[in-house]
Order: structure tokens, then C-alpha cells, then sequence
């Protein structure tokens, strides 16, 4: 939850006195919070209400709870049916004809085919290395970036921002891009996969504001300590930015993760795609992952568990990821969402 | 856009035949020659060459006889061997390794999940023709999406694989600017420094000629159509169906067969299998889509047959007898794998699928049985088949290649096209012995390992006369000699069979997008006046005048046949 | 995180507009200059260079991959033909110049105008049926006053914005589609034929709803901000005068919204010609081109996939010249309605 809400709830909190007492109508309304509720009652509890609040209706508060209910049921319904599905052997779901909801047996033997090399195994390697190279080179020239800009008197400020902000209201178009990387030589190189997509003039921008919200004072008494804007950047304003700098990171990585585009057009080289691009063509396209072909095709192998498990590990990074990051969201978010 | 009702997918070495008497049909038409339409002699040229033109151009043909096949050619098909050699009495067709140990990097389209590249076959047919290839295995049934991409960029692998159903847009275009002229090393008698590649039969050659120069190693096939209905042989049996005798029967029998409820649908997509019941001109080569009726030339979008055709792919779907899997992907996908899952049972695919299916599948399932069935006429009599190219598939290598690369390139399809009974051939089409095939009884058979990686790839760089020799399953060879020799009794010949023609550029974009259309229409999303509209906008943006060219090309040139 | 940070639209947009020699911040200038109004530029550059070399990289990459390109749109006046050179740049000198013949050739295609239609239909649906959700949501989870509820019930909604278009396509396959939980249920229970992946008549609801399970969570962030800046102080004043719930909400918090929702629609309605390209080009085959087609992926399959380089940058070319046009009238817009917009006047 975000910083933001967690204060807000404090300051409710802090308004009334502190009687934990559970709200019974809000427990049977709210599925989620039931089972836990019961055992940390202390922080699952609703704060107690505001006094001039009036006591909310029974109705209202169930058809809150199924609202919620029903929004946090349609996001992870799905997700269970991949990942219970990816861990069935192939029996179970010839029984269940297809996709399992209700687990009955557990087994990693999709997995572990997968990642006993070849095709997936590789294209997984091939992500995490264009996503961990990508977001290092995407985040120092943004830092950089953010930071040269955010001294609004400096020499060339203003043209240097226009240059980067005009590029938000107009692309290039998706033709000359592709002739321009081409003529580059870029085709059937990592860098294609890196290079046009570096830049985020959006993240820029938010680390920008973020950099001019740090006190001036501190890195005016630096700079008399005879500190260069190398170090003040290192010492000073990358250590008080941690929070936007996670968002940010996490930005870049999950567009570097989620990208399939770019390779479809400028990677030939099967071998050279990433784990999306292999996605489409073994789920949706229903082939056969490099190496398991035959497995599967005679039948000793489930292709819907191995397909789900490749379901499975292209989105395990992001859903691990991003809740460790989701508190600083607010705060990254804000300061340049709204400016688009 | 691939509009092939001809040549879809898999066409595998073996499935082609080695009538080395077609070889001498040759260049037959001996009308006078012609580049029609001009262009420069710089290779962007337009029109085709053929006749005296070509008869300069092309290699010397010399047979080669080392083993005689169990099943002659007869109406065009392949040979077939059936036979089993021990490799003791196998013969040395290369003595000499002719690579000199470079390397090579090669696109090629692969139809089905190909082989991790650093596996024991790769390795061992590289060491055995003496160069490093390194394969770049694109899906085949969108390759054309990657082909046009590719070769417009500056760097081409070395040697590129191209389908001549995928000789689409400006790809003829880009290959007589991309790729090499291979006449100063094969031209004449010049061939003979390479004795496979000599006895690779002329009208193959003939169909190698891009833009004025022979720039194609061929992959001779025979011209009958290498489509084929497959039905599951077993299951058929089980339940007691017989093989529905026209396209009304086949529509009531899938209605029967099907039973959704227990995952199992009748057919496939089968809109290839409809060109051929509806007697559409082939949908191949762009050359081959025109056919004169009544001394006109028509083109096969514009025949009522292909409307028809279209229809009554489209009356199958409706009826929910297609596996609904088959909706999601372009025509030819993966039916393979639902078929041999027994979810449908009846796909139309290249007519090596038989061997192929079946090889795959009785590692693990003894009773798997499958075969093609014949097809029947629109009224459930004999079909009208036309006839597809004497070569369907090219391989061609980069301009900017080196001397020694080009060489290395000859040296690499002269090993591949060694003929059946050859030591070269065995390595080529089983792989490495007790890896990739073991020996049983006498009969080579495939390890799963086997199936998984000796596959494509090395099929398309070279290849002998068309045959069929499947030693380990010689019932499958005879079945597919004989399914071509019955098809081939019906098959006919359109104009321009047996020519490579390069249209204008102006006009060259002017049908790529049928195929999607058609795949549409038998879908449900568009109606069949959907494509007459297409076709109405097809003839007022240039199709009409594509047909003056069309005309004057044949009336200068005459036919290859 | 203080109120005040909570969005201000536009305020953050005022910064660069300001001129540089005028608005000098003192704040942010080394102490010993401070008094100087003007410096020559020389000292200028002495002073900043750092901060330019830092800008370097990044303006660097923008002028090769966003700006450079833009000059390569003259291939929508020329014949363009990749295969005269090897080089990109040299073919484009010597391909045939033919004037606004693809952009008559495009006018003339009764595909082109397929695809715009799909476009604004699609773009309508996602302001009627999408845009609403992240309000409603917001409002939602504010309401909830339990931290733990709201803190699960937002992680599960943010979760989705972070997965791949190819993901989300292929999950909604797994319930939608032909062999989809859905499917196979009513399967078992002797009904056939579902299949709404492949259903070219709902196809745009399909879109809509991917969209919405994608990124309507994601989008609630913005006003759950918006909505925590409102003091309590109001709620409970107005409380004391007897206004109730509904009453409250009315007043409010949807007035506190007003001006994050206009910023959004005018933001939505500039970019309106791209409705999820990715989305819909993975969809492609499932559905058919008559129900998928729109400007975006037109311009890949006449370029991209038939090479035709010319008639499809003449095409995105149309697209972002009328993308452009959008973005300045929907701002004006705004500065009528007397919101800030995406960038002051």
C-alpha cells in the first residue's frame, strides 16, 4: 500500500480512540481480509470510525466486499488456472480435459524439461540478460539526464528540455524507425532489442521533479566542500532518490521484459529471441518448444502443462518484483504521471 | 503472402523423386527464348528466360544410376525406392570432401519445431561436406513475413532458403539484386566439377533462373501436387467411416465424425485440399495462377472455382467440424500435432507428412496408422489437377559471398543431393547411425532422437532427381508413389509451367493480401462478395494490365513445356 | 508523502517554459553566483558543462532514434525500393520521387478506410467502457478504511499493468478461447462452440474488457492520490451539516476529481488513433483483419510484412500528422474548459 494511504488510514486512526473492534458486517463482506483478520486482529482491523461518520449500511458493505471481491477474483483467477496448470502431470489433466482448477497432483516435470536446456531455457536466459543490461544502460542515461536538467538556470536548459519533451507529441512513425535500424546495422543484434527503446522521456522527467524536490541546501554545502556534480550526484542525490529510482527501474525492466515487437521485427535468429517471442509462438501459436517436440507430440509430455509453464515464467519475475516495489509507486507516479 | 494451394508446407526431400528420366523433358519448349519486357541485364530484370536464352545458362545434365528405383516415375510422380541398402553396399557419391572448412550461415524455413543447433547431425553433415553451416530456422508458415524484412537489410545471412510459394510482393525482385549468379561456376559443363548437382534434372534448372542468371540451387519435386488429404487410417477403422467420395459426402461425414464434447473434430483447415477438389489453378508461383480459357488468360481469383472453393471450406467451419484451434493461426499451422493427438482426423498437409506422422509417432504409439486419400472432383467424380513446379523450393547465396563461399556452397548442396543407395544420402536424410537411426531387421529406423533433429534443414540445400525412398517404411513409399501416380493420371499443365517470371514492380504488391482474405472468408469474417469485391479492385488496380503482360510474355516466349 | 505533492496538473509543465536568464532559480545556483543576474556565456558553459555531458547521452539517442527518423518520412513521397542498395540511405537517394501518388493510392483503399473506422470505434468503446473504471475502482478502495484490505486489494490491481501484452493475450486465451476453461466447462456439458478469442462480433468488447483487466488497476493510482488530498476537515464539516454519504461524494470528492479527469480525457483524446497496437496485432490471426485492423497495424502489414515501405510510412504518416492535430485541439480544449492542459499557453 502506498505511503500515501498508509497515512491517511494513520491519521483516521489517530482521530478516534483505539478500539479494535472488529467490524462483523465488513468481515463476511470482504472474503479477503477474513481469514487473517481472525489471527491479527490488530492489523487487519478496521481503524474505528470517524465520530461524525455514520455506521455504513449492511448493504453497502456487502456489495463493496463482492465489488472488490469480484475485481481481485477476475485478476487472479486466471493466473491460478496457468500456474496450477503448469504444475499437473500429464493424467490429471487428461482427466479434467484441458485446463485444471482444482489441483490434484503436483509435479515440476514441465519445468524442469523446460529448463534442462534448450529452447526456453534459453530464451529465459536470453530475457533476463537484455532486461538486467537494458535497465543498467536505460537508467544511467536517465539519471543522468534527470539530473543535468535539474538546474532550471543551467546553460541550455530549456532547449535541451524542449528537445525531449516535443518527442512526446509525435513519433517518428513505425516504417522509418524500422528502415533507420536497419541502415544502422542493428538487425539481428541485441541492441535493436535496447537501443530505440532506451529512452523514456516520461521516466526523465519524473526523475527530474524528483531531483529538484532535494533540499538545495544540502547540495550547496556540498558543492563548498568542494564536491563536482559527479559526486554530488553519486554521494548525495542518488542515496536521497532510492525510492524513485526503484520505480523507475522497475519501469524500464518491465518494458524491457515485456517487449516482443522490436525482436519480431529486427531478430532473425531463432536462438536470439526472448522468452515473449517464444511465448507466442508455443502458446498461442501452439508449436513445440526446441528439444521437446517429439516428447510431446507421442504423448509423454502435457504441451498445455508445458505451455502454462512458460506462462508461469514469464510472469513470475514481475508479479515477484513489483509488490516490493509497489509502495513507492504513489510517489513516482505523481510527480510526472500527470504531465503525460 | 503465400496463396499456395501448391506447395505448403514440409516439402521434404524424401518426398520428391528421382526419375532420372524425367531429367531429360528438359528445357523442352525449345520456342526461342526471351526476356520479355527488357530491363537491364544487371539482374532487376522483369519477364522470364527461357529457350535458347536459357539453354546458355544452364548446367550439362548428367544422369547419375546408382541404384535403380523399386518404383518407376509414371505420370509425373517420383521414383520410389523401397529397399533397404545395407551400409556395406552403400556407394561413395562425394570421395572427396570438397568444403574447405569455412563457414556458412543459412536461413531456412522450418516446419515444425527444429532441432537445437549444436546437435550430433548438424555436426556430422558439416564435418562430412567440409563446412561450418550454422542454421537460422525461421517458422515456415509465416516465413514470408521474415523474408521480405530480411532481405532488405544491408546484411543477409549468407545463404537464404526461399520457398517459391513466398516469391511474393518484391521478394523476385530482391533476390536478382541480393544473390549471386552461380552460371560462372555451374553453366555448361562447369556442372560436372559437381556430380550430384549434374544430375539434378534441367527443367529444375530451368525454374533456378532469376532475373537472367541461375542464381537458385533448385529442390526438384515432382510437379504433381504434394498437397495430400491425411485421415487417420486407425480410427477411421474403429468406427467404420469410409472415405468420403465428394465434398457433400466429406461435409455429412465430418458432421457425423464430430463429437466437440469429447475433443474430437472431423478435419483441419483444409482450403488447400478444396483448391484441388475445386480444380483452382495452383496457387504457387504467381506464374502458375494464370491459365488460358478459351485463349484468354484468366487468373485463379477470378474463376468460379476458386469462389467455390473458398465456399465450401467455409461451410465446414460453420458447421463446427474443424477443430477450433485452427481458427487462431494461419492455414497449415499445427495441425500436425492435433492430428497425431487423434483430435482431428482428417489435415491436409505435404504428402511427406505420412512418413513423417507416422515415424514420429510409433516410437511411443505402435497402432498410429494413417494415409492419404485421393482426391475426388467437385461433382464427386475424377478431380482436375494442375500441375505445380518442376522445383518449388530455391536455395540461393549472397552476392556479397566470397569465392570460397560460393564454392563451399556447391560443395555443401553437391553432398546433399546425393541420390538414394549413396553413403552421402543416408548421412543426409536418417543422420548419424545408432543416434539418430538405428538398424533393424535390415531396415534403417529412426530414434527419437532421430525424428526430433534429422528434419528440414539440410533438405532444401540440394537435392537429386525427385524421389521417395523410405527404406524403414516402404509401404509409405509405395503408398505416396502411387497416390501421385493416381493424382498425376489427372493432373494438367498451366502456360507458363516450368518458367521463373519476374513481375513489374509496379504490379508486384497487387495480390499479397488474397491469402489472408481467403483464410477470412473460409473463417466467417468475410463473404464470398468480400472477395469478388477484391478481385473487382485487384483488376481495376493493375490486374488487367498484369494480364496484357501476362499475354505478351507468352506470346513472345512461348511455354517451357 | 505530503498532500502537496498530489497532482497539480500541469504545475510540474511550468518549469520548462520558464526562461532560463529571467526565471533563474537561486535556489539551485552554487552559492558564490548568486547574485549574478546574467553570466557571459562562456562562464555559463564553464559552469554547466557537466550538467550537458550528463544530457548527452540521452539527447543523443532521442535525435538518432526519434529524430533522425522523422526525415526518413520522405519515403512516403518516393517509390522506395530497399533493394537498389545495400545501404538504407543510398536506396532512399535513388529511388523514383512520385509525389502524393501513395497518398492517393491510400485514400483510394477501401482497407485504409476500414481501419480507420475500427480505430475510432475502438477508441470510443475504451472512453466509455474503460475510462470510467479507474474512477469507480478508486473510489472503491478508498472507501475502504481497513489498511491491510487496501493494501492487498492494490497490489492485486496494480499486478497486471507489469505483464506483457503477449501474456495477458495468451491468459484471456486460457478462459476465452476455443479451448479456454470456459469453453471446456460448457463442453463437458454438451454445449459447443464457445469461443469468444475468435469471435470477430465481439472482438471490440474483447479488446476493451483485455484493457480493462490489463490497466484499469494501474490507473487508479492518480486518483486515489487526487482523492487523498482531500482534507478530512471538509467530510467532517460537512458531515455536522447533515449531509450524508452520497451527499458528501457529490460535493466533494468527485469535485476534488475533476481536474485529474479532464487532464486524462484530454491526454486520451490527443492519442486517440493509438488503440494498442501489440494488443492487436497478437490477435491478429485469431480474429481476422476486418475486426483487428486499424491505423497502426495497417501501417505494419503494408510495410513490415509486404515491404511496400512507401505506401505504409505515407500511412503513418497521415496517422501522426492527424495525431498531432488531435493533441492541439484537445488542449485547447482544455484551456476553454479552463483546465491546464498538457502544456500552459
Amino acid at each position: 500500500m502506498s505511503a500515501l494511504a498508509d497515512k491517511t488510514a494513520k491519521a483516521r486512526a489517530d482521530m478516534a480512540a483505539k478500539t479494535a473492534k472488529a467490524d462483523k458486517a465488513a468481515e463476511t463482506a470482504d472474503p479477503a481480509d477474513r481469514r487473517p483478520a481472525a489471527r491479527k486482529p490488530g492489523r487487519w482491523a478496521a481503524p474505528p470510525r470517524p465520530v461524525w461518520e455514520e455506521e455504513p449500511a449492511k448493504a453497502g458493505l456487502a456489495g463493496k466486499g463482492v465489488a472488490l471481491g469480484f475485481a481481485c477474483f477476475a485478476i487472479l483467477f486466471p493466473l491460478w488456472i496457468v500456474v496450477v496448470t503448469s504444475l499437473q502431470t500429464k493424467k490429471t489433466i487428461d482427466e479434467a480435459g484441458g485446463l485444471v482448477v482444482v489441483p490434484r497432483s503436483i509435479t515440476f516435470v514441465a519445468y524442469q524439461e523446460l529448463l534442462g536446456g534448450g529452447q526456453v531455457q534459453r530464451a529465459a536466459l536470453v530475457s533476463v540478460g537484455v532486461t538486467l543490461v537494458g535497465t543498467l544502460f536505460s537508467m544511467t542515461v536517465s539519471v543522468l539526464c534527470a539530473y543535468g536538467l535539474s538546474r532550471t538556470g543551467s546553460l541550455g536548459h530549456r532547449w535541451i528540455l524542449m528537445t525531449l519533451l516535443a518527442t512526446m507529441f509525435f513519433g517518428a512513425g513505425l516504417i522509418p524507425t524500422y528502415l533507420l535500424v536497419q541502415a544502422l546495422g542493428l538487425t539481428d543484434t541485441y541492441l535493436a532489442l535496447i537501443l530505440p527503446s532506451a529512452v523514456s522521456v516520461f521516466n526523465i522527467l519524473v526523475l527530474r521533479s524528483f531531483f529538484m524536490g532535494i533540499s538545495p541546501e544540502l547540495i550547496d554545502s556540498a558543492r563548498i566542500d568542494g564536491a563536482g556534480d559527479w559526486r554530488i550526484l553519486w554521494k548525495i542525490v542518488m542515496p536521497l532518490s532510492r525510492a524513485v529510482l526503484a520505480v523507475i527501474a522497475l519501469f524500464y525492466a518491465v518494458g524491457y521484459w515485456s517487449a516482443w515487437f522490436n525482436a519480431s521485427i529486427y531478430l532473425t535468429d531463432q536462438d536470439m529471441m526472448p522468452l515473449q517471442n517464444v511465448m507466442i509462438q508455443l502458446v498461442q501459436k501452439q508449436e513445440r518448444p526446441v528439444g521437446l517436440a517429439a516428447q510431446i507430440n507421442t504423448g509423454q509430455l502435457s504441451p498445455l502443462a508445458v505451455q502454462m509453464a512458460v506462462m508461469v515464467m514469464a510472469l513470475l519475475p514481475v508479479a515477484v518484483l513489483s509488490p516490493f516495489v509497489q509502495k513507492h509507486f504513489k510517489k513516482g507516479m505523481l510527480t510526472g504521471a500527470i504531465k503525460g | 503472402m503465400t496463396p499456395n494451394s501448391a506447395t505448403p508446407s514440409a516439402p521434404s526431400r524424401r518426398s520428391f523423386l528421382a526419375s532420372t528420366a524425367v531429367a531429360t523433358a528438359v528445357v523442352a519448349g525449345g520456342v526461342p527464348l526471351l526476356s520479355a519486357c527488357g530491363g537491364s541485364q544487371e539482374g532487376r530484370k522483369e519477364g522470364t528466360t527461357s529457350g535458347k536464352d536459357a539453354k546458355k545458362i544452364l548446367p550439362t545434365f548428367v544422369a547419375s544410376n546408382v541404384v535403380a528405383p523399386d518404383i518407376p516415375s509414371k505420370n509425373g510422380s517420383a521414383a520410389g525406392f523401397t529397399k533397404a541398402i545395407p551400409t556395406a553396399d552403400l556407394k561413395t557419391s562425394v570421395p572427396k570432401k570438397l568444403g574447405s572448412g569455412g563457414s556458412l550461415k543459412i536461413m531456412s524455413p522450418f516446419w515444425g519445431t527444429p532441432p537445437k543447433g549444436d546437435n550430433p547431425y548438424y555436426k556430422a553433415m558439416n564435418e562430412a561436406v567440409g563446412v561450418d553451416v550454422t542454421w537460422q530456422n525461421q517458422d515456415g508458415i509465416t516465413y514470408d513475413q521474415k523474408l521480405g524484412a530480411v532481405l532488405a537489410s544491408s546484411d543477409i545471412p549468407d545463404v537464404v532458403v526461399v520457398p517459391a510459394w513466398n516469391l511474393m510482393g518484391k521478394i523476385p525482385s530482391a533476390i536478382n539484386a541480393k544473390f549471386a549468379d552461380l552460371g560462372p561456376y555451374l553453366s555448361g559443363d562447369k556442372v560436372k566439377e559437381y556430380p550430384n548437382l549434374a544430375a539434378v534434372p534441367s527443367e529444375a534448372w530451368q525454374r533456378a533462373i532469376f532475373g537472367g542468371q541461375l542464381r537458385g540451387i533448385p529442390m526438384p519435386g515432382s510437379y504433381v501436387t504434394n498437397i495430400a488429404p491425411l485421415y487417420r487410417r486407425d480410427l477411421f477403422g474403429k468406427k467404420g467411416y469410409e472415405v468420403p467420395r465428394s465434398p457433400d459426402a466429406f461435409l455429412s461425414w465430418a458432421k457425423e465424425a464430430t463429437d466437440a464434447k469429447s475433443k474430437l473434430w472431423a478435419c483441419d483447415d483444409m482450403k488447400w485440399s478444396a483448391f484441388h477438389i475445386y480444380g483452382v489453378f495452383p496457387g504457387g508461383d504467381k506464374e502458375l495462377w494464370w491459365n488460358l480459357v478459351d485463349g484468354k488468360l484468366v487468373n485463379r481469383v477470378e474463376t468460379e472455382e476458386y469462389l467455390e472453393a473458398l465456399e465450401w471450406t467455409r461451410k465446414l467451419y460453420a458447421a463446427g467440424v474443424v477443430h477450433p484451434d485452427a481458427l487462431n493461426i494461419k492455414a497449415g499451422g499445427t495441425a500436425g500435432n492435433r492430428f497425431t493427438a487423434g483430435e482431428v482426423l482428417v489435415y491436409n498437409q505435404n504428402i511427406s507428412d505420412w512418413w513423417g506422422k507416422t515415424a514420429e509417432q510409433r516410437t511411443q504409439n505402435p497402432d498410429f496408422d494413417m494415409a492419404a486419400f485421393d482426391y475426388f472432383g467437385a461433382d464427386g467424380g475424377d478431380p482436375t489437377l494442375w500441375a505445380g513446379q518442376p522445383a518449388s523450393i530455391f536455395t540461393f547465396i549472397s552476392k556479397k559471398a566470397t569465392k570460397q563461399q560460393i564454392k563451399d556452397f556447391l560443395a555443401l548442396c553437391n553432398y546433399c543431393a546425393a541420390p538414394y543407395g549413396t553413403k552421402e544420402f543416408m548421412l543426409t536424410a536418417y543422420g548419424v547411425e545408432d543416434t539418430d537411426y538405428e538398424t533393424k531387421k535390415g531396415l534403417p529406423v529412426k530414434t527419437t532422437q532421430g525424428v526430433n533433429e534429422v528434419n528440414g534443414a539440410y533438405d532444401y540445400t540440394g537435392n537429386p532427381a525427385p524421389y521417395v525412398a523410405y527404406p524403414d517404411l516402404p509401404e509409405i513409399t509405395k503408398g505416396i508413389v502411387e497416390w501421385q501416380q493416381r493424382m498425376g493420371a489427372f493432373t494438367r499443365k498451366t502456360p507458363f509451367f516450368g518458367l521463373t517470371i519476374t513481375e513489374p514492380n509496379r504490379w508486384a504488391n497487387l495480390a499479397d493480401n488474397f491469402e489472408q482474405l481467403e483464410d477470412d472468408t473460409v473463417r466467417g469474417r468475410k463473404k464470398i462478395s468480400d472477395v469478388q469485391q477484391a478481385v473487382a479492385d485487384w483488376k481495376s488496380k493493375g490486374g488487367d494490365k498484369l494480364r496484357d503482360w501476362y499475354k505478351k510474355l507468352l506470346d513472345e516466349t512461348g511455354s517451357a513445356s | 508523502m505530503s498532500h502537496s505533492t498530489v497532482p497539480r496538473p500541469g504545475a510540474e509543465a511550468k518549469t520548462p517554459d520558464r526562461p532560463p536568464a529571467s526565471g533563474d532559480a537561486a535556489r539551485s545556483r552554487p552559492p558564490g553566483e548568486k547574485h549574478v543576474r546574467r553570466l557571459n556565456l562562456r562562464l555559463r558553459f564553464r559552469r554547466d558543462r557537466t550538467l550537458i555531458l550528463m544530457t548527452l547521452p540521452a539527447v543523443l539517442l532521442l535525435l538518432v532514434f526519434n529524430y533522425i527518423p522523422i526525415l526518413g518520412n520522405v519515403v512516403a513521397f518516393q517509390d522506395y525500393d530497399p533493394y537498389l542498395s545495400d545501404n538504407g540511405f543510398v536506396a532512399m537517394l535513388e529511388s523514383p520521387w512520385v509525389g502524393l501518388e501513395q497518398f492517393e493510392r491510400i485514400f483510394a483503399d477501401s482497407a485504409f478506410w476500414h481501419a480507420v473506422r475500427n480505430t475510432f470505434v475502438l477508441f470510443f468503446l475504451q472512453l466509455v467502457l474503460f475510462f470510467p473504471v479507474p474512477i469507480l475502482l478508486a473510489l472503491l478502495i478508498n472507501s475502504v478504511v481497513r489498511p491491510r484490505v487496501r493494501a492487498v486489494a492494490q497490489a492485486v490491481m496494480y499486478l497486471p499493468h507489469f505483464f506483457s501484452w503477449v501474456l495477458v493475450v495468451t491468459v484471456f486465451m486460457q478462459i476465452f478461447g476455443g479451448a479456454g476453461i470456459i469453453a471446456q466447462t460448457l463442453r463437458q456439458h454438451g454445449v459447443d462452440g464457445f469461443d469468444l478469442m475468435t469471435n470477430p462480433e465481439t472482438f471490440k468488447y474483447l479488446v476493451t474488457v483485455e484493457m480493462i483487466w490489463k490497466d484499469a488497476g494501474w490507473g487508479i493510482i492518480v486518483f486515489l492520490a487526487a482523492l487523498s488530498s482531500v482534507s478530512h476537515d471538509l467530510y467532517e464539516a460537512a458531515a455536522m451539516d447533515g449531509a450524508g454519504r452520497w451527499r458528501r461524494m457529490w460535493h466533494i470528492t468527485l469535485p476534488a476529481l475533476r481536474p485529474v479527469i479532464a487532464l486524462l480525457l484530454v491526454l486520451r483524446v490527443g492519442d486517440a488513433l493509438t488503440v494498442g497496437f501489440e494488443q492487436l496485432l497478437l490477435q491478429r490471426s485469431a480474429v481476422g483483419v476486418d475486426a483487428s485492423e486499424v491505423l497502426d497495424t495497417y501501417v505494419w502489414w503494408n510495410g513490415i510484412r509486404n515491404q511496400d515501405f512507401s505506401y505504409a510510412a505515407a500511412a503513418g504518416l497521415i496517422k501522426g500528422m492527424v495525431g498531432v492535430a488531435l493533441v492541439l485541439v484537445a488542449n485547447k480544449v482544455a484551456h476553454l474548459m479552463g483546465e491546464q492542459g498538457v502544456y500552459k499557453k
